[in-house]
């Protein structure tokens, strides 16, 4: 009964196994294998069997993240690929939607489109925008582009025509043709990856996939191969984006579902630590080596994101794709971020990054400049001596000297510059995690905090504190928490349409019928017959008339003109701070999320009667809060020798392999049944 | 860093300009997300900002570069008026052009944000309202001759006393303005944000006391004006001029010469229009406001074009300009389109200062935002707008060829529509949408951008359109040797003929069912080093297309 997932990422592949019933922990992390990464994978499984005794013959359930779809796009690896569409609009991938976020910048250019010119091909053909046919798909145009995407060695086709979100019909046509006549190329009709209307961006959605169909079909099949191979014969699962896995085979058909693989593991982990915990609000923060992200779980499910775009910053478009995918604010604060001067004296953190290599000064393999974690190597919460179980020293006089390089122009001492490192790292992620909930319309005052990632738990408790968060929870392993999230992950589904009409009771009986035929489109997806034990979440897009953008609102199928308003204007003031009672309210978009019920990962029980809390206590260390508070002696206590049921008040420290987590003078630890860490303020008692 | 004997530590000034940040871009995703005008959540013509007590901009959100200028000279105006009169919870309503606004159009809601009874900062939201009343659908009559055309004007009005809405200026507005259900809904998208960012500035105060609040202001000023000086004081003294040809301000086509001279002296630069033509009768006359807009918008560009906006980096600026001219309109001088004519005061101190900073400018754009309205009915009978400002080629720069389909330069982080969202709203087809590609590749070393051609058919009965496009007659300028780019057109042809006429570019135009309006922007080119180059002008062609 082991649970195995593994996760590609840029550097290194991490496994994680995990045996339920043991509570049994497998790890493993071998270097990535940029050509094939299916080697990397299958290094990673050999050393898990190797140091761990990992027996691949009692995996039952294999989940598979990775970056291989982000990565072809980000470095232009996808194949060679053309679009068909409408004639009179072929440059409409090109010219994007024109606008220019860098607005001084006199010489901004858009993002360069993925298919160029000469391979964007027109058909006379055209739809209205409610479906109907006002001008037939010529299907003589269809012969030149044939031979041309011959001649070219096209290895995919994108399709889209205008307003087939409406009446897919024209697409459906010609993307047979077209597969009949080159039945060595990917052809991808825009309807079957969206089905939401903006021409550019379902054009875009439909060009992407299209790019990196053919690689990852043809990942995933030597992956399958060479996991046959190794005796797993359990189901495969690859990590959406979506906070939710799929089969391989689905996730062959619509890759662009993977775009964001691995972060979406964290999210998905989080909402499983949520459930254990009876909590359906869950505000998760992740701080990696380079950023941290943070996102909201509300109502025990993710919230997605309604406008995701690559490659995307303030000053640069990216190219939006119309698939769903967590919402996840990211930002340029992570344990390597450096520390530095602007050109104007002020201090700065992130968004340079030192990386892995050389990594932060204090790893002592070259790097000079003061990272985050230098900065928490100094203030004391991190151990040289124990850090990542010990089998890495870290160089506290190296990290010294590279703070002091910011130090000294500031005139502070060493420990105040990494306080004030530590500062700027933290006021980041609070505006950020308050981007996701304050500026949403939600109340961090109703949510657990789960921080998780190398650094994320040294920072933790001060950010719960200042976001007055329910309680700050460690999740077990927090530094392979988007691995054992992929663990946590269910078969799920997204199912989205644009369809326009006004709230009326008319309207509600056909939102009803729609969501039938999503529904019915689900269980064809699962394939698991028409009794799979499905759960169905229905979201409806709307506005007030003559808004543009809308607002989801959650649907119930009995609900009436009156109930349903009532939760839309809920859900706009929610979000917008304001509701307009005597608006006509319009529908615009349905959304239908299908999870397949099946076992989820458990979270194994520590044994009641353990150890005492003295036992469990490895020593002290003085840790530096601030000028005011100056040194503080906390005890440090060992997370794998903490029994269930156990309280400790702050200041003090907690330690385990992949990460520290430091509780403030005034909080109080609480050990869970299940191992979880939850700290909360010390409410009403004198200190 | 110290002001006023307070002082911030480096850290907290970081912190608190993140803060700042943080709120005007909620306050711009709030609007975006809420307004019900396309002008504003698509076009995205409308920006936040926090300014100190003094009315000195502090953050603004990124959003077009209209606004550069004009909060300062707005906020400032507002506390004039009403000094000594202002208590928590109220917010104010201007949409005067002559006090630092723009046209009647752009509704500024500014809310003063008080802790512990004392004014801290001043929230600004300006946004274009789709129907301001006036003599035509949308307020902007492109041959207006007076600003009484031009639709409602509120010089300053308290628009919510003790937090709540004035009855009678709401009752005002919404009998005044031909779409009231949407004027009044942006009006509380507008100050849903300003409300916002009293919150924003509140837990900021709580937080590190309203004096270092202050002083974190003061501090964020005074290093943008050292870096302002200091990329001033790299560039070589001396005086800078320019001139251009506005062609025609919607009452006549006469063409307007304009000019201006720079001059940097140090660590400062004077922008001087002396020269520059009395406002002229149409209604593409700026105020002053819109001017400063106009002129900071390329010294951003030349000192620190990444880097967040705010007073600071323009006090090494000052710009003379005599009263009454073409860019310092006066009552009662229409200033409808008055972006059409700011643009060319941007233009002329880019053009001036192009060759001073190869690595930063391009050559001239092609300038106009090129709007077109359509109104009229749709299927069911409601009435409606389309407001649409059209992108266009920009200019090469020394290492790259011109890019494309850009939106003007008086807009930014400007959408263009979608053609499938539009089709879904109103009773318009559009025909094609694609890159102007006819007449070759451009002159010079390195080509100017690709314009665009987008087509429309009208589809509703008793519908209306009017547009005002600027360089319809002449060139882009090209730099550094580089050849001239091609000018912006309009065209409108029956549908069922095959004959198209050009428009006068500055006008209105009634059609009926079954006719067809088409838009026509002519590529630009232009640039390249003179050794290389050879072509110079473009061949204009006439354009012949339209719909089939």
């Amino acid at each position: 009964m082991i649970r195995l997932a593994t996760d590609v990422g840029g550097t290194f592949t991490d496994l994680v196994g995990y045996d339920e019933r043991s509570g049994e922990l497998f790890t493993a992390k071998s270097l990535t294998t940029v050509k094939n990464q299916s080697r990397g994978v299958l290094n990673a499984i050999a050393l898990a069997e190797e140091k761990c005794g990992l027996r691949t013959r009692d995996v039952t359930f294999f989940a598979h993240g990775g970056t291989t779809v982000i990565n072809a796009i980000t470095e232009r690896k996808g194949v060679r690929t053309a679009l068909v569409t409408t004639a009179g609009f072929r440059d409409v991938l090109e010219i994007g939607r024109g606008n220019r976020p860098d607005l001084y910048n006199l010489q901004f250019h858009s993002p360069e489109p993925f298919v160029p010119r000469e391979l964007r091909f027109e058909v006379r053909e055209r739809l209205d925008a409610s479906g109907n046919v006002v001008l037939p798909l010529e299907l003589d145009d269809l012969r030149p582009i044939i031979v041309r995407c011959i001649e070219e060695k096209i290895e995919a086709i994108a399709v889209l025509f205008l307003h087939s979100y409406a009446n897919p019909e024209h697409e459906i046509l010609c993307a047979g043709i077209l597969a009949d006549a080159l039945p060595e190329v990917t052809v991808c009709a825009s309807h079957t990856v969206s089905r939401q209307w903006r021409e550019y961006e379902r054009t875009n959605t439909a060009v992407l996939n299209a790019y990196v169909q053919p690689i990852i079909q043809y990942y995933f099949e030597r992956l399958e191969e060479a996991l046959m191979k190794r005796g797993l014969t359990c189901p495969y699962y690859a990590m959406q984006s979506n906070g939710g896995i799929s089969t391989f085979d689905q996730a062959v058909s619509s890759p662009l579902t993977l775009v964001e693989s691995g972060p979406a593991g964290g999210v998905a982990g989080a909402a499983r630590i949520g459930e254990a915990l009876g909590e359906s609000e869950v505000l998760s923060l992740d701080v990696g080596g380079t950023t941290a992200k943070c996102s909201l779980i509300h109502d025990g499910r993710p919230t997605l994101n309604v406008d995701y775009k690559l490659e995307h910053t303030r000053i640069r478009p990216g190219h939006p794709v119309q698939v769903p995918v967590v919402d996840i604010v990211e930002i340029g604060s992570g344990g390597g971020s450096i520390a530095r001067l602007d050109d104007r004296g002020a201090l700065r953190v992130g968004p340079e990054s030192a990386g892995s290599t050389p990594g932060p000064a204090c790893y002592g393999h070259g790097g000079k400049k003061p990272t985050l974690s230098d900065a928490i190597l100094t203030v004391g919460i991190f151990d040289p001596a124990t850090f990542a179980g010990g089998s890495m020293h870290l160089d506290k006089q190296k990290a010294a000297d590279a703070i002091a390089t910011v130090a000294t122009p500031l005139g502070m001492s060493i420990e105040d510059a990494a306080i004030a490192i530590i500062d700027i790292a933290h006021a980041s992620m609070i505006n950020a995690l308050k981007l996701v909930t304050v500026q949403r319309g939600h109340d961090p005052r109703d949510a657990v905090f789960v921080v998780s990632g190398g650094a994320g738990p040294a920072l933790a408790t001060r950010l719960g504190r200042d976001l007055s968060v329910k309680a700050t929870v460690i999740p077990p392993h927090p530094g392979i928490f988007s691995a054992w999230g992929m663990l946590a992950a269910e078969l799920r589904a997204d199912f989205r349409g644009t369809w326009f009409s006004a709230l009326t009771a008319a309207a509600l009986g056909e939102l009803c019928s729609r969501f039938d035929g999503l529904e019915a489109e689900a269980i064809a997806y699962f394939a698991k017959g028409h009794d799979a034990d499905i759960r169905f979440t229905y979201q409806v897009e709307a506005r007030y008339r003559g808004q543009e953008h809308g607002v989801f609102a959650q649907f119930d199928r009995n609900d009436d003109v009156e109930s349903f308003a009532e939760r839309f204007h809920a859900a706009h003031e929610r979000a917008y701070s304001f509701r307009l009672a005597g608006a006509s309210i319009e529908i615009t978009t349905l959304h239908l999320e299908a999870v397949l019920n099946g076992p989820v990962i458990t979270l194994p029980s520590l044994p009641t009667t353990g150890n005492s809390i003295v036992a469990a206590m490895t020593g002290r260390r003085d840790v530096y809060f601030g000028a005011a508070l100056g040194w503080v002696s906390c005890p440090v206590y060992q997370r794998g020798l903490l029994g269930a049921g156990q309280m400790i008040d702050g200041p003090m420290i907690v330690e385990e392999t992949t990460a520290t987590t430091l509780v403030l003078d005034g909080q109080v630890l609480e050990v869970t049944d299940t191992g979880i860490l939850i700290i909360r303020e010390n409410s009403g008692e004198a200190e | 860093m110290t002001t006023g004997g307070k002082l911030v530590d480096p850290v907290t000034q970081e912190i608190i300009e993140g803060k700042l940040m943080a709120t005007v871009d909620e306050m711009g995703i709030v609007m975006a997300r809420t307004s019900m005008s396309p002008v504003i959540y698509e076009v995205l013509d409308f920006a936040c900002g926090l300014l100190t007590a003094d009315g000195e901009l502090v953050a603004q959100m990124n959003g077009i570069t209209l606004f550069t200028g004009t909060f300062g000279v707005q906020v400032k105006a507002l506390i004039e008026k009403f000094t000594g009169n202002l208590a928590d919870g109220d917010i104010l309503l201007s949409n005067d052009p002559y006090a630092g606004g723009t046209h009647a159009c752009d509704f500024a809601i500014v809310k003063p944000l008080f802790v512990n009874g004392e004014i801290l900062a001043y929230a600004i939201n300006v946004a274009h309202y789709l129907d301001v009343g006036g003599s035509v659908p949308g307020s902007l009559a492109p041959d207006a001759t007076s600003v009484f055309q031009e639709g409602l004007r509120l010089p300053g009005v308290k628009i919510v006393r003790a937090d709540v809405f004035s009855d009678e200026i709401l009752h005002i507005v919404s009998e005044n303005v031909r779409l009231p259900e949407i004027a009044l809904g942006d009006l509380n998208a507008q100050v849903a944000t300003v409300r916002v960012a009293g919150r924003r500035m509140a837990e900021l105060a709580a937080r590190y006391g309203a004096s270092v609040v202050q002083a974190a202001f003061a501090n964020l000023l005074n290093a943008s004006e050292t870096r302002s000086r200091t990329a001033i004081a790299a560039l070589p003294d001396g005086r800078y001029e320019a001139t251009d040809i506005i062609d025609g301000d919607g009452v006549s086509q006469e063409p307007i010469h304009v000019k201006v001279a720079v001059t940097i002296a140090g660590d400062s630069i004077t922008i001087d229009f002396t020269g520059c033509p009395p406002a002229v009768a149409g209604p593409i006359n700026c105020a002053r406001g819109a001017l400063q807009s106009a002129v900071r918008t390329i010294v951003k560009a030349m000192v620190g074009p990444q880097d967040p906006s705010n007073e600071g980096w323009f006090r090494p600026l000052t710009v003379i300009a005599p009263p009454g001219t073409i860019f310092t309109a006066q009552k009662p001088s229409p200033t409808g389109w008055y972006y059409e004519g700011s643009v060319h005061a941007s233009e002329l101190v880019w053009k001036a200062l192009a060759p001073l900073m190869p690595s930063r400018f391009s050559a001239g754009s092609y300038s106009s935002l090129c709007v077109v309205y359509i109104s009229g009915r749709d299927r069911s009978g409601q009435p409606f707008i389309h407001i649409e400002p059209q992108h266009g080629g920009w200019g090469a720069s020394e290492h790259r060829d011109g890019a494309g389909a850009l939106i003007a330069l008086t807009d930014g982080d400007t959408y263009n529509y979608s053609v499938e969202v539009i089709e879904a709203r109103f009773p318009l087809r559009v025909k094609r949408y694609g890159f102007n590609v006819e007449g070759g590749a451009g002159a010079g070393r390195r080509r100017g951008g690709f314009g665009i051609v987008r087509e429309y058919e009208i589809l509703g009965t008793d519908a209306s359109a009017y547009g005002s496009f600027g360089r319809t007659a002449t060139q882009p300028w090209g730099m550094d040797g580089g050849g001239q780019g091609t000018v912006n057109a309009l065209q409108i042809a029956p549908c069922t003929g095959r004959s198209c006429s050009h428009l006068w570019p500055r006008c209105s135009y009634r059609t009926q069912q079954g006719r067809c309006v088409a838009r026509h922007h002519r590529r630009r080119r232009r640039v390249g080093r003179r050794r290389r180059a050879r072509a110079t002008a473009y061949r204009a062609r006439p354009a012949q297309r339209l719909s089939d």
